[in-house]
């Protein structure tokens, strides 16, 4: 499956990575990833150094998983996007939206 | 007898075997499963029965005279490639070459004789399942075809067909196989600047086009009422936030192409870089998407304000959507920002430029069907000066009108506003004051005139009245963005100064007459000395600065500076035309 899940021991870091494609093809498993983590303040990690392509879905379903990570108390962290998709995060300013780290 | 009986109660089979005997069998079994059955005793007859009937089901054996099961499979196939009816081939052939050769033919399953009853009934229930999927799917296929070609005629038909100057603009706009929300919006602003909007929502079909009829609704109205760029952005943001849910929101490019000014105002909010090409198709400016898309924050980040450049009258806005950027062909390769300005230089040079880039992008895909629209908009930054009447209005104005507009009697009514400090740098209150006189007078042809005067008697007012900046600034093009990066800060900055604005209405028994008041708070200038300067420049057009002003006195009749320039006073007369 292109998404793939890490939870930390202590169960308040979830990471997702998405590999390949990020479209809406993912929606679902996408939602299914974080769904269900409702501890307050988690972490969630979004792992794009293996997302080879990202279309403008794709950016509203990090803005989903933003809402529900801000509705929890949490934080969402962009990890290592690939130049591809950097460029594409770029262009949506997302940087001033939430940290991405490279 | 008559075939098509109702389809949706009873399904046809049809049973293509030269053994009778055959026939006879499985036309038993399926009538025991609810089918109606025909027959054929050769694929000849089988492919004319098939086309007759248009059955559910074929049933069809291997080795037949006139025309085998595997030629026969073929035409049908042929006849009707995307059609539902499942077609399984019987035969007593067991061999794996049989099995390859009936699923080449387009068969969608083999059944080898010897065979029970009840494994030929659960071939024909599970081949069945599969052909009902099928057709659902074809169904919901259709269902959403039918939504995005809906959202698709609500853009160009209803939405993008009010646009504006659409004989000097090129706007091109291919949707993709299922239509992908982008939308393109041109509109006349009161003052003879064209406001341009390329904008491109998130997902496919109508759900896309949610946010499009608000939108065009904000951007037209406002526009038409005269509010500043920013502002409208600001209002389409806040009402796109309101109303979308939060995975949808739009990447926009927002323009304004001033022709008197000579300058262009660009708000690029999550689209490719947006250009200005020069005569000779090079790129004199480029603007990167500022601001996060459209819709996604309540308000727009704090500091974000428009860029804005000088421009010549043979100078070209481009704006794209990521369609062409991402525009792919067989090999996986997209299409790109390199190729793009490529071909955009040259359809400039050919002064072409929509169309050169087009069939350059055909060429590249080569067929290959786009997941997302593709759509550009080419605006001429020239030929949008708007054609001022400058009538001699003496003449037009009867002797006895006249006399009544010079009469000195008390107003209808008079409004006035004054703007102190910081709400200077807030309020513009050119579209109130055009409000209100909507709201008394009704709407008319003649408000454009006045609302030409009274943007350009208050941005002068602000501008080197109370903001104290020069004119000069803006003779050089470096000049020009120095001037509005000082405007900017000094507005920021401004704690004192004011603006007092009122307006007299006369009614007059042919029309009526305005008088607008402007008092500063700035120095003031030698008015004098003003328009000597302008009757010694020959092309006073040519000039970036004073334009306003120079505009303003022919739109008036009467224009006067007092109390050393703190204060102009402008008379403005019209009358109705009865013919």
């Amino acid at each position: 499956m292109a998404v793939k899940t890490y939870i930390s021991d202590d169960n308040k870091h979830l990471s997702i990575q998405v590999d390949d494609r990020f479209d809406f093809s993912q929606h679902q498993h996408f939602r299914d990833a974080y769904n269900k983590f409702t501890e307050k303040g988690t972490l969630f990690t979004l792992d794009l150094s293996n997302t080879q392509y990202m279309d403008s879905s794709a950016l509203g379903m990090i803005l989903l998983l933003k809402d529900h990570a801000e509705s929890i108390g949490g934080e969402i962290v962009i990890s290592k996007p690939s130049d591809s998709v950097n460029k594409i995060l770029e262009i949506a300013q997302f940087h001033r939206l939430m940290t991405i780290e490279s | 007898m008559t075939v098509v009986t109702n389809k949706a109660d009873i399904k046809l089979a049809l049973v293509v075997d030269d053994s009778a005997m055959q026939c006879k069998v499985l036309s038993v079994l399926l009538k025991e499963e609810g089918y109606r059955v025909f027959t054929a005793n050769d694929g000849a007859r089988g492919v004319a029965m098939y086309i007759k009937y248009q059955p559910d089901l074929v049933l069809m054996d291997i080795n037949m005279p006139v025309m085998n099961g595997f030629d026969a499979a073929k035409k049908i196939k042929e006849i009707s490639p995307n059609s539902l009816c499942p077609l399984i081939f019987i035969t007593s052939l067991d061999s794996d070459q049989a099995f390859i050769d009936s699923i080449d033919a387009g068969g969608d399953g083999i059944l080898v004789r010897p065979f029970s009853p009840q494994v030929f009934k659960a071939k024909i229930k599970s081949i069945q399942r599969i052909s009902d999927l099928y057709s659902q799917i074809k169904k919901l296929q259709q269902e959403q075809q039918k939504d995005a070609e809906l959202a698709e005629e609500l853009m160009s038909g209803v939405i993008e067909s009010r646009n504006y100057g659409l004989d000097k603009i090129s706007i091109v706009k291919k949707p993709a196989a299922l239509f992908s929300g982008d939308i393109q919006l041109t509109v006349l602003c009161p003052n003879g600047d064209i406001n341009i909007l390329l904008g491109d929502f998130t997902g496919h079909g109508l759900r896309s086009s949610i946010g499009a009829i608000p939108l065009s609704e904000t951007f037209r109205a406002m526009t038409k009422k005269g509010f500043s760029l920013i502002d409208i952005i600001n209002q389409v943001n806040a009402q796109l936030y309101d109303l979308l849910p939060i995975d949808l929101f739009l990447c926009a490019t927002f323009v304004s192409i001033s022709a008197h000014e000579k300058s262009a105002y660009l708000f690029n909010a999550g689209l490719p870089d947006a250009y200005i090409f020069d005569e000779q198709g090079s790129i004199k400016h480029q603007f990167s998407s500022t601001h996060p898309p459209l819709g996604v924050l309540p308000n727009l980040m704090t500091n974000s304000r428009l860029t804005i450049v000088p421009i010549d009258t043979e100078d070209r806005v481009v704006l794209i959507s990521d369609g062409i950027i991402e525009a792919g062909n067989d090999m996986g390769e997209l299409y790109g920002i390199e190729r793009f300005e490529e071909a955009a230089i040259e359809g400039i040079i050919a002064k072409d430029l929509a169309h050169v880039l087009m069939e350059n992008i055909d060429k590249f895909c080569a067929g290959k069907d786009q997941d997302d629209d593709i759509s550009l908009i080419d605006i001429p930054c020239g030929g949008w000066q708007r054609q001022i009447e400058v009538t001699d209005k003496i003449e037009t104005v009867s002797h006895n009108s006249l006399e009544a507009a010079y009469q000195t009697t008390s107003p209808d009514w008079q409004w006035s506003l004054k703007l102190v400090g910081k709400s200077l740098a807030a309020v513009n209150p050119v579209p109130m004051i055009m409000n209100q006189i909507n709201e008394i007078e009704g709407a008319g042809e003649h408000w454009q005139n006045l609302y030409t005067i009274l943007t350009e008697l208050f941005v002068n007012a602000l501008d080197h009245g109370v903001l104290k900046l020069s004119s000069t600034l803006k003779n050089s093009a470096e000049g020009f963005t120095q001037y509005f990066n000082e405007r900017e800060k000094r507005l920021q900055s401004l704690e004192h100064g004011f603006i007092d604005i009122s307006l007299n209405y006369f009614s007059l028994v042919e029309g009526g007459k305005v008088v607008i008041t402007l008092k500063d708070s700035g120095e003031g200038f030698d008015s004098l000395k003003l328009f000597k300067n302008h009757s010694s420049t020959q092309k006073t057009e040519e000039m970036l600065s004073g334009r306003g002003i120079e505009l303003v006195n022919q739109l008036s009749d009467t224009l006067e500076f007092k109390e050393s320039g703190t204060l102009v006073e402008a008379v403005y007369i019209w009358q109705i035309k009865i013919n």
